[in-house]
């Protein structure tokens, strides 16, 4: 009997050591290497090469390229590139850069599992950087790598103070509300809970944008204790840190701005019951300890490990409350419809937390429309101002129906994807409008879709029904709906992210 | 009463680049001009790009990035590497 034997594949990649995207797939390459034949070649000196394998505790074979004879040979442009080699080393597939579909994809072709979930930190897919033999040489010194990708950091150095512990962490870490004094007691409670859930309290969940401070579970914790959180919320935390140094959600650029965006968090799933998180009445304000704590202990991991301090990088030119905490949980029993996490593709009895750069709620009061159509003609009004009344198709916007309104919307038939397709065909701008003075979003008017509304030619507000995010929060009682407008959106801005919990 | 506390904030020590020299004159010198694509930054660096060849500049490198929202990609800052010096429009 002849039975055929797989094909003894091998994986080579060429990596740069200060090449971010190279940092970034390294994990990968240890997790394939554990049970296939995976080696790598260096661009760079002997040090640094060294280095890099420390930092980045490389599981493969690593090797250095002095003189680029092997990166010429592979013709590389791009590093990373990931080649698959048959036993003739003859190149099979070519993978230039970060691709988490093309891991599992190249994973699959070594008869291994998967490498890349879509919930690991890292986003889908990452360009790489030049080759270095096609560098352009300038003669100025590069600057020193940022080791970003590192999975373990150093522990929280102690601060023995011999004040008033209040006024210490008011005078150095310079939050304007007061703190729980991150005491090693207090934080070793939070670590405890931790570990529990198998996190090691020097492991890096996070780079947190825009300084790139390591969120180790330690100094997540820390932050923690002085939010006010209970230790049960560290398994939120970890993920919520995951999300916001997600490159999609793009805190870089949030957290600098000139514009209001603040990230508001939604909670979804069974930890809203589990945790306490309140999704009713006063759901956008000072209702329940885990909502607040929650909330607030995301903006301190953004000014002590993000550095994005209100008097320096953060850059907002009126900010925004939510800076102080910004946390709702969606009513999911008051929703008909599907909540949002299974919108973003997770599962009914999972619970999340999904993050979008918002500005703060712009009530919408409808107490006498009796018709979906009157109430949600009344939210698109309020839709069509967001950034600047004339600017269309650069911004999204979020939807908080309160459940008085979705009543009303339910019991004329419409579903949610109907209440999303409503809010896009009937929120528009006249063109009227355009006639006048100029201004932001005039000179863009080329790029717009005319459509009409009830009659008079508009331009549609937004790019696509997806624009609209909608979730059901609030009380029982009083026919309100709010909207929040968003910062830029999209690949080029922040686009929302929801990580499982 | 002494206290201790566990450290909340980054401790990680940024190791910057230093800045090059200051360009002594601009004749014969390249220099790029970088748009974070805001709107006006354009006309601004249009006005500055006439002042720097009034000035001598040999060559001028107009590079734009893709979104003001994010850091400008590898593509782009290989596009100026070669310049003396770069000008950046910031802001709208």
């Amino acid at each position: 009997m002849n039975f055929a034997q797989p094909m003894p594949l091998r994986l080579v990649a060429i990596l740069q050591t200060d090449c971010p995207t190279c940092r970034l797939i390294t994990p990968y390459l240890n997790a394939l290497a554990e049970a296939a034949p995976v080696s790598a070649i260096s661009q760079d000196s002997e040090p640094d090469t060294a280095e890099f394998a420390r930092q980045m505790s490389v599981r493969f074979p690593l090797t250095r390229d002095p003189d680029f004879a092997l990166s010429k040979r592979f013709g590389v442009v791009t590093v990373p590139t990931l080649y698959v080699l048959d036993e003739n080393d003859r190149v099979l597939r070519q993978e230039p850069g970060f691709d988490k579909n093309a891991l599992n994809e190249i994973a699959a072709l070594l008869h291994l599992s998967p490498v890349a979930t879509p919930f690991d930190g890292a986003p889908p897919s990452k360009p790489g950087c030049t080759s270095r033999h096609l560098e352009s040489p300038s003669g100025a010194p590069s600057a020193p790598a940022l080791d970003v990708y590192a999975t373990r950091g150093d522990s929280a150095s102690q601060i023995h103070i011999d004040e008033d512990e209040f006024e210490y962490c008011f005078r150095v870490f310079k939050d304007a509300l007061p703190v729980i004094p991150p005491t090693p007691g207090r934080v070793e409670k939070m670590l405890h809970a931790a570990c529990m859930q198998g996190r090691d309290p020097r492991e890096i969940v996070a780079r947190v944008p825009p300084c790139y401070g390591a969120a180790t579970v330690e100094k997540i914790a820390a932050n923690a204790v002085m939010a006010g959180c209970v230790p049960e919320m560290m398994r939120v935390l970890i993920p919520l840190a995951r999300a916001v140094a997600d490159e999609r959600f793009n805190a870089h650029g949030v957290q600098a701005t000139t514009h209001f965006a603040a990230p508001l968090i939604i909670v979804n799933g069974p930890v809203r019951g589990e945790l306490a998180f309140h999704s009713r009445q006063n759901v956008f304000s000072n209702v329940a300890r885990s909502n607040s704590t929650l909330g607030r202990a995301l903006q301190l991991m953004l000014l002590n490990l993000g550095g994005a301090r209100p008097d320096a990088i953060d850059m907002s030119a009126l900010g925004n409350p939510g800076k102080f905490s910004f946390c709702i949980a969606e009513n999911e029993e008051e929703n008909p419809w599907q909540p949002l996490h299974l919108d973003n593709g997770l599962a009914r009895d999972q619970s999340a937390v999904t993050l979008f750069a918002g500005e703060a709620p712009h009530g919408v009061s409808e107490h006498n429309a009796r018709t979906a159509r009157g109430v949600l003609k009344a939210i698109s009004y309020a839709l069509a101002t967001v950034w600047s009344y004339r600017a269309c198709m650069n911004s999204e916007a979020l939807v908080v129906l309160a459940p008085e309104h979705v009543r009303t919307i339910h019991r004329d038939g419409f579903t949610k994807e109907n209440v999303r397709d409503f809010l896009f065909e009937n929120t528009g701008i006249p063109l009227r409008c355009y006639d006048g003075d100029p201004g932001e979003g005039v000179a863009q008017r080329a790029l717009y879709q005319q459509i009409t509304i009830d009659g008079e030619p508009c331009y549609q507000k937004f790019r696509a029904p997806q624009s609209i995010k909608i979730v059901v929060a609030g009380g029982t009682a009083g026919k309100f709906s709010a909207v929040l407008g968003s910062w830029a959106a999209g690949p080029r801005g922040s686009q929302m992210v929801t990580y499982p919990v | 009463m002494p206290t201790t506390l566990v450290n909340p904030m980054n401790e990680t020590t940024p190791e910057a680049a230093r800045p090059p020299a200051r360009l002594a004159a601009l004749e014969g010198r390249t220099i790029a001009l970088l748009d974070i694509s805001k709107p006006g930054g354009s006309a601004f660096l249009d006005r500055i790009e006439m002042h720097l060849k009034h000035r001598g500049a040999s060559k001028i490198i107009r590079a734009m990035k893709p979104t003001f929202a994010k850091p400008a990609p590898a593509s782009v800052i290989e596009s100026i590497r070669s310049a003396a010096a770069v000008i950046e429009a910031l802001a709208d």
